[in-house]
């Protein structure tokens, strides 16, 4: 049983080793359904939570809280979605999102630019020097995501346990590679990875609670202990009111605390 | 009227700084004080000489030795010995004990800083309220006040009061002498304490009393509502198979999944392991004595599989007044560890003691209360022997109440404590001697007496005054001698008019009022005078009671627990915000009416 991200950089083929290895593992398989999902649940239209999870901030949106209150949307109904297990995702910014779970595969695909450009004249029908600047902006516009909101870059093969190149190998031997690993231990559930998952379940869905009213949240969850972390030390009687109403109407909420003033834990959400 | 000058809108942007400054506390008071000591003289609104004087002030002196002397009083232990004598006096009654704890705190508190007073007696109130019966939250807020109000009661009973008199040299006027406000600080003092006694069940919220922890943890115990933070003991056994098939676990887990502490352990063959370190592992057939809510124990059994006993079996005699227990401990206000976390501090190494929550601001905290950085008022409930608190309670930096009498600290000395005041007050009054001087030679006499040693009156005192201070006189210089002060003053008696003296009395005590709710009552002090007294010269009214009527209305900081004594009891005493503003409130109004009323009688304005 494990969860499988599959991360790649647009026309590298990974969208086909992601159906595959779902196929051969007869897991679930998701991606832009996410988007639907947290669209539905939290009542936003699809395409600003499309742009938030693809588009690098801008300057304006660095200073607003815009593109967190809708990653912390799709970040709460992804790790909902993959509580259940077997899953391969091959969205984006997977391996960010579900941080915290300790049983993922991480994957990265790669391929070299020229098959990629290849790949999107095949299936766009539009001229190489078009394809080239539009993969080209959408891995600037990914990197830039992920820099400027997890302060890491997405082409480090150290966030990878995993990292195929599909230029030698090819798509089956990358699915092989892949369904193989899903094998080892590590990426076996157990009792603690199941509560962790629980837990950043629990998290996200609390973040994505406040987050529209209280941005600068950082929230933990342990055993279904959740803390509210602030920076600053006061906070008005808003939070505390939200905070009883969700300690209600949430469950598996033992205790629901506001530790203000301390510096919030990077494991954070 | 002068025409307005750059001098004075320079001046008058100083002011708005810091003010805009102490609301935001973006810097610490002292911080911003001495940035007025700093750049006052830059911008050639002082001279250099001037920017430093309060540095050598009267004020700033006084205030050093009053502090000495109040922590020479604390060593000796003698201000707690007064409280059974006055408590055989006022017997039963729950008023008569709050107006005798009352009056006495304001006695104290009328030589001594109000905070000292007040952290002074805090131990002393949790005791009463437990042996007496009367709900704590009923005691803390009148004491509390009355603190407050005792500083009016002579000159060197508040920081405003004490600064008076230097405020007043650049303008000639004759000074204060000591007990000239006593007839009004008195008045004050009996005004508060009557409200608490007529209107107390209105004003007060009922509370609890504090009971010692129940062994008791049946179902139809007869004790106060337990309500959902409330913890208690709980005795929990693991059965023979308790670490068969599974990873192992340990105390850590336990407070990290259920927030359930483990005080002790015993293991089958009787072997005992007190407050048991993180690491330890949960075994097979062992009993264990825990802290937590009755909700999180139940769930930490049926998860774990555990067995909780109905009431402590083994642990019956484990907690009683003699062996352990647990005690609230609440952070002074000159505590080292205010600003530090638990882990910090390492309260189980240093002292073999463990806190188990943590209240601040109607909120009682569990959960990793180690990262928590601790406050003044913070009352931590902390678990242990007796003969530790003992030694953390020696330490100072909680107050805690014990359930056997305190100790003196140093008995012996009690005698030359006493005397060295007493002297000090002789100088003042008999014979005439300057306030800072007298004062001073009842400190050094308690030095050289060995009340306490140079080095403890170093460390007593509070350097956060004294620079607040010694860095606003300069700036309250600076409005007097650009005009500022004058031009404001007229500039407001052009608006308001011709008015009584009276009128123009309340006026000020209630601009005071508010002031000293925003920004510290020694900055509201300093501010105002200056203004205060050209407004009155100005109008024909009697600067010296103008400048009376600040020293005294900027000690009128009830509705909010922005008032360090304040601040400190409300951990204590269970009190939300909203308390303070319905007392408060009515006890700031009954202040002012109080204060002008004697101020006309005695003075007659």
């Amino acid at each position: 049983m494990a969860i499988i991200t599959i991360s790649r950089g647009s026309y590298s083929m990974g969208k086909c080793v992601a159906e595959k290895v779902a196929k051969r593992l007869q897991y679930d398989l998701i991606s832009r359904d996410i988007l639907l999902a947290a669209s539905e649940r939290f009542n936003v239209p699809e395409i600003k939570l499309e742009k938030a999870i693809h588009n690098a901030p801008s300057i304006l949106e660095r200073y607003g809280h815009g593109k967190q209150t809708y990653i912390a949307y799709i970040r709460s109904a992804l790790v909902n979605r993959v509580i259940n297990n077997n899953i391969v995702y091959h969205g984006l910014a997977g391996h960010f999102l579900l941080k915290g779970i300790t049983h993922i595969l991480k994957v990265r695909i790669t391929s070299n630019i020229e098959n990629r450009v290849k790949n999107e004249i095949k299936q766009k029908n539009i001229s190489e020097s078009q394809a080239r600047e539009m993969i080209l902006e959408d891995d600037m516009q990914r990197r830039k995501w992920t820099k400027s909101l997890y302060g890491e870059d997405p082409w480090d093969s150290s966030l990878y346990d995993l990292t195929i190149c599909i230029d030698k190998l090819s798509i089956e031997n990358a699915v092989d590679f892949i369904c193989k690993a899903t094998e080892s231990d590590a990426f076996q559930t157990t009792e603690k990875s199941i509560q962790k998952m629980k837990d950043l379940a629990l998290a996200c869905h609390i973040k994505a609670a406040l987050i529209d009213d209280f941005p600068d949240v950082g929230i933990t969850c342990e055993y279904g202990n959740l803390l509210v972390y602030l920076k600053s030390k006061d906070y008005g009687n808003k939070l505390l009111k939200r905070i009883k109403q969700l300690q209600n109407d949430i469950e598996g909420v033992y205790s629901l605390e506001i530790h203000s003033g301390i510096v919030i834990p990077p494991e954070a959400v | 009227m002068e025409s307005l000058t750059l001098q004075m809108i320079l001046v008058m942007m100083m002011i708005g700084i810091a003010i805009f400054l102490f609301i935001v506390e973006w810097v610490r008071v002292d911080v911003v004080a001495i940035i007025m000591m700093v750049t006052l003289p830059l911008l050639h609104l002082v001279t250099p000489k001037e920017a430093f004087i309060g540095l050598s002030s009267n004020a700033v002196v006084s205030i050093i030795a009053v502090i000495i002397l109040g922590a020479g009083l604390d060593r000796t232990g003698m201000i707690n010995k007064l409280v059974k004598p006055v408590l055989k006096i006022a017997g039963n009654s729950p008023s008569r004990i709050i107006i005798a704890i009352s009056l006495t705190v304001a006695i104290i508190s009328s030589f001594m800083q109000n905070i000292g007073a007040a952290a002074l007696f805090l131990p002393a109130i949790q005791r009463i309220s437990k042996v007496q019966k009367i709900p704590l939250s009923r005691l803390l807020m009148p004491v509390g006040f009355s603190a407050i109000l005792g500083g009016t009661i002579t000159l060197v009973g508040s920081s405003p009061l004490i600064l008076l008199n230097d405020l007043l040299v650049p303008f000639n006027l004759e000074p204060f002498g000591l007990f000239d406000v006593t007839p009004i600080g008195l008045g004050l003092v009996a005004g508060g304490i009557c409200c608490f006694i007529l209107l107390g069940q209105f004003i007060l919220p009922k509370g609890e009393i504090l009971e010692t922890q129940s062994t008791d943890n049946s179902e139809d115990k007869k004790s106060s509502p337990i309500d959902e933070e409330t913890t208690d003991f709980f005795e929990v056994s693991t059965p023979d198979d308790f670490t068969h098939y599974r990873d192992p676990l340990h105390v850590k887990d336990l407070k990290l999944r259920y927030l359930v502490n483990v005080l002790d352990i015993t293991e089958s063959s009787d072997f005992n392991i007190v407050l048991p370190s993180d690491e330890t592992e949960i075994r097979s057939k062992i009993s264990l004595l825990v802290s937590g809510r009755k909700q999180d124990v139940k769930r930490m059994s049926l998860n774990e599989g555990m067995d909780i006993k109905d009431n402590l079996d083994r642990y019956q005699n484990h907690i009683n007044a003699q062996t352990t227990g647990t005690v609230e401990a609440v952070i002074g206000p000159r505590s080292h560890f205010a600003g530090k976390s638990l882990q910090e501090i390492d309260l189980p190494d240093r002292y073999h003691i463990s806190a188990l929550s943590l209240y601040r601001q109607e909120k009682t905290y569990l959960s990793k209360i180690d990262d928590m950085i601790l406050q003044v008022g913070d009352v931590l409930t902390i678990y242990g022997n007796w003969k530790h608190f003992k030694r953390l309670q020696s330490d100072g930096d909680m107050l805690l109440s014990l359930p056997s009498d305190m100790d003196y600290m140093r008995p012996e000395k009690a005698v030359w404590a006493g005397l060295w005041l007493t002297i000090a007050l002789v100088m003042i009054m008999g014979f005439k001697v300057q306030l800072s001087v007298s004062l001073m030679c009842g400190a050094l006499g308690m030095i050289l007496t060995r009340v306490l040693s140079i080095d403890e009156a170093y460390e007593s005192v509070d350097w956060r005054t004294i620079f607040l201070l010694a860095g606003l006189i300069p700036l309250g210089i600076a409005t007097e001698k650009t005009g500022t002060a004058a031009w404001i003053a007229n500039s407001v008696l052009n608006v308001i008019g011709d008015v009584s003296p009276i009128t123009l009395l309340t006026v000020i005590g209630i601009l005071s009022t508010l002031f000293t709710l925003v920004i510290s009552n020694v900055g509201a002090t300093v501010l105002l005078v200056p203004l205060v007294v050209n407004m009155a010269i100005a109008a024909h009214t009697d600067p010296r009671m103008a400048a009376l009527v600040v020293g005294l209305a900027t000690s009128n900081s009830f509705m909010l627990p922005t008032h360090q004594v304040n601040a400190l009891y409300m951990g204590p005493g269970r009190y939300r915000t909203i308390d303070f503003i319905k007392a408060g409130s009515l006890v700031s109004v009954l202040f002012l009416i109080v204060m002008i009323i004697l101020i006309k009688l005695i003075y007659g304005v």
